[in-house]
Order: C-alpha cells, then sequence, then structure tokens
C-alpha cells in the first residue's frame, strides 16, 4: 500500500504541484461519467448481487448464503427457461441478422423507390415493444387475427382455428417472428453504415480483375463487415437474451411453461413470487453465462481485426 | 398612505392564500383494476366529492390491472404508500397480515350509510382477523352466458341445470362446424372457473376441511379438473383456450365461437355491446351431484392504509364512493353487483340478462358462494403463476388432474395449517 505516494512526496513543491494537477486533470474531467456509471451500473449490480444471497417474502428477508444457488440446481423451471431462452436467441438472432444483412446489401445499391423500403424496414424501431407485442398478439388470433389462416393456406398449420401461440410445441414461434420484425432494422441500420464506409476503389479493382459478385463480397465486403458484425452480433445477442416484453405481452410464459425464457422467470420469481432473492441469483447466473460469451467474441474480433 | 395600504392589503391576502393552501389536504388515491371509461368515471365521482369538500383534493393513480400488483407492491416496499387504495380480495392478506390497512370499524359504526350495508360487505371486507380492513364496493359473482341462438341450432332449448347436462350440451354444440361448446379461460385469470367447476363435481365448496387440509384433492375436485381437461381434449372448447384470457373468453363468446362462457358481470359490459339483447342470457351456474353449485363470488373494495396522515378525510372519501347513490352508479358502470340492500330492485338489474347472478344471489341453500381465501399471504402467486401453469399442463395432458390437485392440495394445506397455527394464540 506504499505505491507512487512516498515518491511525489519527497520530489520539490512545484514538482509536486505539477505531477499532481496532471495525475488529477484526467480524472476531473472523467469524474461526472465515473459517478454515472457507479450510480447507474456499480450500486445496482452490488446491490443485486447481495440479494440473491437473501430469501424475500413481500416485506421481509432473510440472509441465506448461497442457498439461493443450491436452490438452482435442482429448479427444472429454471432448466426449461435456459434451453428457451438459448432457443429463443439464436434463432431470432439468425433471422434478424441474415435479413437485416440482405436489407443492408439491398439498400446499398441505388434503385426506385429506395427511400420508401428504408422507411418500411426501419419502421419496427419506431414502435414500442409492448405494442408490437400486443399486435402481434392480435396477428396470431385465430377468431380475428389473419394469421392462422394464412398459416393453414400455406400449409404450414393443420387447424386454422388454433393459434401456434396455443401450442407448446409451436409457441415459442410467435414472439420470434415478432422478434424477427422487431430486430431487422438494428442489422439492415448497422450495416448498411459499415458497407458505406467501404472504399468503391476496392470493389472497381476487384471488378477490373475478373472478381465474380460472390468473390467480391466474400473478399472484399465480408472482411470490411466482419468486426462490424461481430459486435453488433454481440451486441444483439445480449438484448435478445435479456429481452422479455414481447414474450410477456404475447404468451406470458406460457403455455404451461413453453415460452419462459430466464428474464420472464426472474420477472416472475421477483414480482408475482415475492422472491427478489431467488430473481437475483437467476439473473446473477445470466450475467454470467453472457459475460463469458461477450468474453469469446471480444476474442474473436481482436483475431479478426488482426487479419484485415 | 393610500399605496401602503393596498400593499399592506395585497400582502394579507397573499398571506391568507397562503394559509387556505397550507390548510388543503391531498389525498392520494390507487386504483388497480383500471380501464379507460371506468377511470373517467372514478375521476367524476372523486370531482364530486371535491367540489362538496372544500380544501380536500384527491391525487388518483391509476395503475393498469396487469402489472398493478407488483407496481403497488413496490410502492408500498418504497414507502409510497397511498391514504386509500383499491384492493382486490386476493391482496388483502398481503397487507392486512403485515399491519399495513387501518381497522374501519370505528369508522363504520359512526356511518349513516351502514344500517342499509348488506351483511356480506362486512363479511367479505373483515376476512383477515375478524377485522374489517376494507370495504367492498361490489361482487363479481360468476354465472353462465349463453347463446340462445347456438343453442337452438343445436336443438336444444334453453341453458344447462346440471353439470351432466352442461357436457351434453356443450358436446351438441360443438358438433355444428366450426363452433364449441364452452369458452374455457386457460391463460390468465382462469382458477376461477377451475376451482369452482372442480367444487361443483366435489358437491362441495371451499378450499378446506375444517382442520386446515385442502379439498383440492377429492376425488370429486379431482373428477372435476379432469372433467375439463376431456371437454377441451374432445374438442368441446376451442384448442386455442389452452391460453385464453379475459379478452379472448369473451370475444369467442360474442363472436359466436362458444356457446357458453362463465363470467362475472363486468363481461356483460362487453358483450351487451355487441351482441343483441334477445340472443343471449346469463343462467346460474349448473350444480353438480348433490344438487348444488358453488359459484365463485370475488370481490374488490376500498381500504385506508393505517399510516395516512389524513384519515379522516380518507374516510369522507370512502364514504361517499360507497353511499347507495354513488355505489348504485359504480356498480352499473363497472359491472359488479352492488352492495347496499335494496340495490337489485333498481331497473337496470331486473332484465333477464341479470336474472342469473340475482337467482344464485337469492337461493343460498342451492348455490353457496365461494370466496377465495384471501387472509393466506402467498394466495396471488398461487392463484396467478402456479395453478395456471399447472392447468394448462393438465389440459394439454403433460400432468395428470390428480398429480396437479394433489401438488395444489399440498401447498394450500400447508399454507393454511401454518395460518391457522399462527393465528390459534
Amino acid at each position: 500500500m506504499t505505491y507512487a505516494v512516498p515518491e511525489i512526496r519527497s520530489a520539490g513543491a512545484s514538482r509536486r504541484k505539477r505531477l499532481s494537477y496532471a495525475a488529477v486533470e484526467p480524472w476531473l474531467y472523467l469524474s461526472p461519467a465515473i459517478v454515472l456509471l457507479i450510480v447507474v451500473l456499480v450500486v445496482p449490480l452490488i446491490i443485486g448481487i447481495s440479494y440473491s444471497f437473501r430469501k424475500f417474502s413481500a416485506f421481509k428477508s432473510e440472509f441465506v448464503g448461497l442457498g439461493q444457488y443450491h436452490a438452482m440446481l435442482s429448479d427444472a423451471v429454471l432448466g426449461q427457461a435456459l434451453v428457451n431462452t438459448l432457443w429463443w436467441t439464436v434463432a431470432s438472432l439468425f433471422f434478424q441478422f441474415f435479413l437485416g444483412l440482405g436489407l443492408a446489401l439491398l439498400l446499398d445499391k441505388p434503385f426506385i423507390g429506395r427511400k420508401l423500403v428504408q422507411a418500411v424496414v426501419f419502421l419496427p424501431w419506431a414502435v414500442p415493444s409492448f405494442l408490437s407485442g400486443l399486435t402481434w398478439a392480435w396477428l396470431f388470433n385465430p377468431i380475428i387475427g389473419p394469421l392462422p389462416h394464412w398459416l393453414f393456406v400455406l400449409g404450414l398449420r393443420s387447424d386454422p382455428s388454433t393459434s401456434i401461440l396455443s401450442d407448446p410445441a409451436t409457441a415459442m414461434w410467435g414472439p420470434i417472428i415478432a422478434n424477427i420484425w422487431f430486430g431487422i432494422p438494428f442489422f439492415a441500420i448497422t450495416l448498411l453504415a459499415a458497407l458505406k464506409s467501404i472504399p468503391a476503389e476496392l470493389h472497381e479493382a476487384a471488378a477490373i480483375d475478373g472478381a465474380s459478385p460472390w468473390q467480391r463480397f466474400s473478399k472484399v465486403t465480408l472482411p470490411f463487415l466482419a468486426p462490424t458484425i461481430v459486435i453488433t452480433v454481440m451486441l444483439r445477442t445480449i438484448w435478445i437474451a435479456t429481452f422479455a416484453d414481447l414474450i410477456f405481452v404475447m404468451t406470458g410464459g406460457g403455455p404451461a411453461g413453453s415460452t419462459n425464457t430466464v428474464p420472464v422467470y426472474v420477472y416472475v420469481s421477483a414480482f408475482k413470487s415475492l422472491d427478489k432473492g431467488y430473481a437475483s441469483a437467476v439473473a446473477v447466473l445470466l450475467l454470467a453465462l453472457l459475460i463469458v460469451y461477450a468474453i469469446a467474441l471480444i476474442g474473436i474480433r481482436r483475431s479478426l481485426v488482426r487479419h484485415v | 398612505m393610500k399605496r401602503l395600504s393596498v400593499m399592506l392589503a395585497a400582502a394579507a391576502g397573499l398571506a391568507i392564500s397562503a394559509g387556505t393552501a397550507m390548510a388543503d389536504t391531498t389525498l392520494k388515491m390507487v386504483e388497480v383494476i383500471t380501464s379507460p371509461p371506468r377511470t373517467e368515471f372514478l375521476k367524476k365521482q372523486i370531482a364530486e366529492f371535491e367540489a362538496a369538500n372544500p380544501g380536500v383534493k384527491v391525487d388518483l393513480v391509476s395503475l393498469p390491472w396487469g402489472q398493478a400488483f407488483e407496481k403497488f407492491l413496490t410502492m408500498v416496499q418504497a414507502g409510497d404508500t397511498p391514504d386509500v387504495v383499491e384492493m382486490p380480495e386476493r391482496w388483502m392478506g398481503l397487507y392486512a397480515n403485515n399491519g399495513q390497512l387501518e381497522d374501519l370499524g370505528p369508522y363504520m359504526a359512526k356511518w349513516a350509510d351502514a344500517k342499509t350495508l348488506g351483511e356480506r360487505a362486512k363479511e367479505f371486507g373483515s376476512t383477515v382477523n375478524n377485522t374489517q380492513y376494507m370495504i367492498p364496493y361490489g361482487y363479481y359473482v360468476n354465472a353462465l352466458f349463453w347463446n340462445k341462438k347456438l343453442f337452438k341450432q343445436a336443438g336444444l332449448d334453453g341453458p344447462p341445470a346440471t353439470l351432466d347436462e352442461f357436457i351434453a350440451d356443450a358436446k351438441k354444440i360443438s358438433a355444428l362446424p366450426g363452433k364449441y361448446g364452452y369458452c374455457l379461460r386457460g391463460g390468465p385469470g382462469g382458477f376461477n372457473g377451475m376451482h369452482m367447476f372442480m367444487n361443483i363435481a366435489d358437491g362441495k365448496g371451499g378450499y378446506f376441511n375444517a382442520d386446515g387440509t385442502s379439498t383440492m384433492n377429492d376425488p370429486g375436485s379431482v373428477k372435476g379438473l379432469q372433467m375439463l381437461a376431456d371437454m377441451y381434449k374432445d374438442g368441446l372448447a376451442p384448442k386455442d383456450a389452452v391460453s385464453w384470457g379475459f379478452n379472448e373468453t369473451v370475444t369467442g363468446f360474442y363472436s359466436g365461437t362458444c356457446a357458453m362462457i362463465n363470467q362475472d358481470p363486468d363481461a356483460l359490459l362487453g358483450i351487451a355491446d355487441k351482441m343483441s339483447a334477445d340472443d343471449f342470457a346469463v343462467a346460474p351456474m349448473p350444480v353438480g351431484p348433490t344438487g348444488k353449485s358453488f359459484p365463485t363470488l370475488g370481490y374488490g373494495g376500498w381500504a385506508m392504509f393505517a399510516n395516512s396522515q389524513h384519515k379522516d378525510d380518507a374516510w369522507k372519501l370512502m364514504a361517499t364512493l360507497l353511499s347507495p347513490k354513488d355505489n348504485l352508479d359504480w356498480a352499473k358502470e363497472v359491472g359488479v353487483i352492488p352492495i347496499h340492500n335494496g340495490a337489485d330492485q333498481d331497473a337496470h338489474f331486473k332484465t333477464e340478462q341479470f336474472k342469473g347472478w340475482f337467482e344464485e344471489l337469492s337461493d343460498p341453500s342451492k348455490y353457496e358462494m365461494v370466496t377465495p381465501p384471501t387472509h393466506l399471504e402467498n394466495l396471488g402467486n398461487f392463484v396467478d403463476q402456479v395453478a395456471i401453469k399447472n392447468f394448462q399442463e393438465v389440459l394439454l395432458g403433460q400432468k395428470t388432474a390428480k398429480d396437479v390437485a394433489d401438488e395444489w392440495a399440498a401447498f394450500l394445506t400447508k399454507e393454511q395449517q401454518d395460518w391457522m397455527a399462527k393465528n390459534k394464540k
């Protein structure tokens, strides 16, 4: 604990003043941001972690050590929620990414009506997620919504009087479809911005060298997009994995828990079962999984940047 | 001199108005079962109260019902308590057992309108510790809506009187193309209907035996649960109904998709808007093997927080809203059965649509009303989460009716016996 302080004290007065001011100045500029980060991120995180060692009821709590974590090991509902979360995240991300990339490539080229397509593509981003969920839930409703009929006409459902939301085997597809619609603009916007930053000469040079469109995409476009792709995929994965609005509005985690994801389970444990401690422990687990995932992807991004 | 006196007068005026402002009381009131027209109506009643009580202002907070439980609890946990709150019956145990609600008994003792207040209002408002922690503003009694047109098409001439007829009628109606007998409610709020049919099939109402053991897994109760699962499996209810809540069942009924639903009078508001009064009616719930039926009776009411700084004004507000006139208007607006004796004589309630409810209420030997065990702290979670998920598992064939009924019985028995042990002292 004797780090730099004795050295500074042994120096002359003016030097000490300069040194200490130089050392402090950046921190002064950074301090509002640091305080803000501590207040909005670090403090709630510490409170959340400390809650995970307690058992709560509505107006009481007691310290239970690792009891909540121990209870998680034998919680079948949590097991199902983890599997559902994985499925929800991977399927949503896969379609959001590829459809978003396709739209970004389309919108990168001039064509008649591009502005209109652009406006339509970005529209879902402007609609509150809760409202999106309500709208999609009604679209899937077999009495007043058109989708069950069209899924039947297309041969995807055998019975137009039922909704995919009511069948445990297909229920997760409802929120996933809504989420795909909701998330495409994110990839379309960010990838379109990245596409615009690729120097046109590179494509021209490749074309002169006789590269095919696929070769130009795979050898020029994709390497330039790769760092952006890794970062957007990482951010989006975290957002989707923790995003509960659509599921909550469309299925409430049902039927029979078939769309119960970890964030929905956290919400129900905290506010319906009134056990904030268990909810916090589950949230800490999700946080840990997402941190591991983010670290892995950051590693991938570093190696990609080195190779570009 | 003139200028000085004007200034003095102005200063005195300011002081007086400041004094008046300081004497003003602002009551915080929270409503939790909301809809835009209902909130508008409540605001109108509040405005009349404010006009009649100068100096008292009411600050109304309206929470959407879907998130009301957690939002209100969070407010209370943070110390942000209201003076007056709308209290659904199933939350009463939670707040009353934690000493947060004011005993309204002394206020009622001096209340002129108490003489016309029905006995049930006193009884249902004091289920926790025999103390009047709330006064209901009306009752949500379950009865059977039936579609006359669909019954006629299926060759039936009236609503089912017994459980066996209920199933037989549902079968006949479901034979019509694209039609179903019963609008089952498997999703949010489905517990009432499910528990009611378990009680009817069991021939015994309520939740517990005298020793605190639950009746949920009585053989008759299990039979009732199985009956619903069989109806669902056999296509007597729409497949989608496994996740249906209030709106979906009501839509299913008025759209003519299914011919029967069990509902409270609040459903009548939407249904009467969409269907001609000639096309449907409301009958009492069918009776079970013992010739008795057990309709559920839910209720909401007004309660006062014990830490209110303005208890007299808060009571004045409650007494106004619960007065015979305001209560009758309120009951018509929100679709509940009013609390004061004689309200059933009002022309509004003398229609064929209300007949089923008043028939149930007027014949206690045949219709025993079942109210939720509001004294149990964990009732809300059980009813809204655990039971719904399990019920869906039974409907979908993932669990047996017996296994689920045993789980429920074990949970409720423990809750009840713990409560009994605690309240023995």
